[in-house]
């Protein structure tokens, strides 16, 4: 009788440890949603790269950390990123479109779901590692900075041949 | 019966699959050194025009002497081609143009003929293209400390309006040599180039192809502009053809006088109404054609610059 409460105890605790996992990990989603997170120039990235660090926002680090990589590739489709000034460049949206995550929508809801095709062209270049600078806790939420490396090229090439942006011979 | 309308049904599949595969007439782009780029490296031929001293820049030697020149219009040529759009070398165009105007010099038929070749034929004999990248950069140094200004243009070689842009200066480097801080400078601004250029290409695909028409006429022709038809002057004619043919009847009417007329901003279809790409000369063919009836009845040459510029010059061929 006692295994079988123990048993159960630790089942309920497992269901809502992942529940309140999964219910952090939405909130983060709507956060790149809602264009919550902000990128900026790390430095020239190799050929075909960017090298970006994205600040994003979790109760949990560790999401906060994960989210880093979808933040990324979003804010490169959509959003762009600033540069520094001093050699690291500003760069612009690569959708030209203003409406296009609502008009692909369907598309755009495949692409980023958790593990979804994105992941495919962004990497981290610190294994995870954040330096003490780049976590700060803001109110109830920690603010984390990653550095990761876009693969914009190949992003580029995918999103054009799926038809969501246009390449510059399209048309001729 | 049932013959004729498999005709019929296959002229029209025909018809539609060439309509569905129409695709626009692409512009050429190349990349080409400023002139300030080319006066600060000292590649400039000087010449006395009659008293006042002219600066040309020399391409020629700067390919042949510069390799850093080289490298960078190398590097941004493969970006663009890795973009599904490749570029004229400017380098292999001069080669061309050369060895073709020697060609042309030793061409004989059979009976001794020469290949003819007007004054204008020998002026147009230049390397061009639709769209030029010019191309700049500066090696700035403080002390022991170096950084390149660099600075991209997209110009339309039609109506010399500046479609694209990047520019930026690089972060200073104590160690790092030029070719690598012109590497990095052209990869970082090539896809905010891109971006610009591709604005271009959206606009042009929604509202046509931004063009020049040039009217003039030849002193042999009695008439003028001026001359009126059924109480119409023809300039006023030929601006509501304008009117009535560009996109949204977008065109501007820059200069006008008896014996000339300048349109700009004319914005034209890129498909006729069969569905064949157009460009600068098509539409202009059409024009050609109108002054050519009744009630006008106007023998015109047409010439044609590229795809953006055409001239109608009236009363002879």
């Amino acid at each position: 009788m006692r295994k079988q409460i123990i048993t159960t105890l630790l089942l309920l605790i497992a269901s809502v440890a992942t529940f309140a996992q999964s219910g952090k990990q939405k909130q983060a989603d709507k956060a790149t949603e809602e264009w919550r997170y902000e990128i900026e120039c790390a430095g020239v990235g190799t050929d075909g790269t960017y090298l970006i660090k994205v600040w994003s926002y979790s109760k949990k680090p560790i999401i906060a950390i994960t989210q880093a990589k979808k933040n990324a590739v979003h804010g490169i489709i959509f959003k762009g990123f600033s540069g520094d000034g001093r050699g690291c460049t500003s760069q612009k949206p690569m959708a030209t479109n203003t409406n296009i995550e609502a008009e692909k929508a369907d598309f755009f809801d495949l692409f980023f779901e958790d593990g979804g095709k994105y992941m495919k062209f962004v990497s981290e270049s610190s294994d995870g590692n954040v330096d003490a600078s780049d976590r700060m806790k803001v109110g109830k939420e920690y603010k984390i900075g990653v550095i990761v490396s876009v693969s914009k090229d190949a992003l580029r090439r995918d999103l054009e041949a799926a038809g969501i942006i246009r390449g510059l011979s399209s048309g001729f | 019966m049932r013959k004729i309308t498999t005709k019929i049904f296959a002229i029209l599949a025909i018809l539609i699959v060439s309509l569905s595969y129409a695709q626009a007439k692409k512009p050429t782009i190349m990349v080409v050194p400023s002139d300030v780029w080319c006066n600060q490296n000292g590649y400039m031929m000087v010449f006395d025009n009659q008293g006042t001293t002219v600066k040309i820049p020399d391409y020629k030697r700067a390919f042949q002497e510069n390799s850093d020149l080289l490298a960078v219009i190398s590097k941004i040529n493969g970006l663009m081609a890795e973009r599904g759009f490749p570029l004229k070398n400017m380098e292999s165009v001069v080669k061309t143009l050369e060895s073709e105007s020697a060609e042309n010099a030793m061409l004989t038929s059979k009976s001794g003929a020469g290949v003819v070749e007007s004054p204008i034929d020998k002026l147009k004999k230049v390397a061009k293209a639709d769209i030029i990248i010019q191309l700049t950069w500066t090696l700035n140094s403080t002390g022991p400390k170096k950084s390149i200004t660099f600075n991209l243009q997209g110009l339309d070689s039609y109506t010399d309006k500046q479609i694209a842009t990047a520019t930026g200066t690089g972060a200073p480097s104590f160690s790092v040599e030029l070719p690598v801080l012109l590497e990095e400078s052209v990869l970082a601004h090539i896809d905010n180039f891109n971006v610009s250029i591709q604005k271009h290409f959206d606009d042009m695909f929604e509202n046509g192809r931004e063009i020049i028409i040039r009217v003039k006429k030849f002193d042999s022709w009695t008439g003028d502009l001026e001359k009126e038809y059924d109480g119409k002057e023809l300039s006023t004619i030929l601006e509501d053809w304008m009117a009535a043919n560009s996109v949204k009847g977008r065109y501007n009417t820059s200069d006008a006088t008896e014996n000339m007329m300048l349109f700009e901003q004319v914005r034209i279809p890129l498909f006729d109404a069969n569905g064949k790409a157009i460009d600068a000369r098509g539409f202009a063919k059409n024009l050609q054609d109108f002054l050519k009836k009744s009630p006008y009845v106007i023998p015109n040459k047409l010439m044609m610059k590229g795809l953006g510029q055409a001239v109608i010059v009236l009363g002879e061929k």
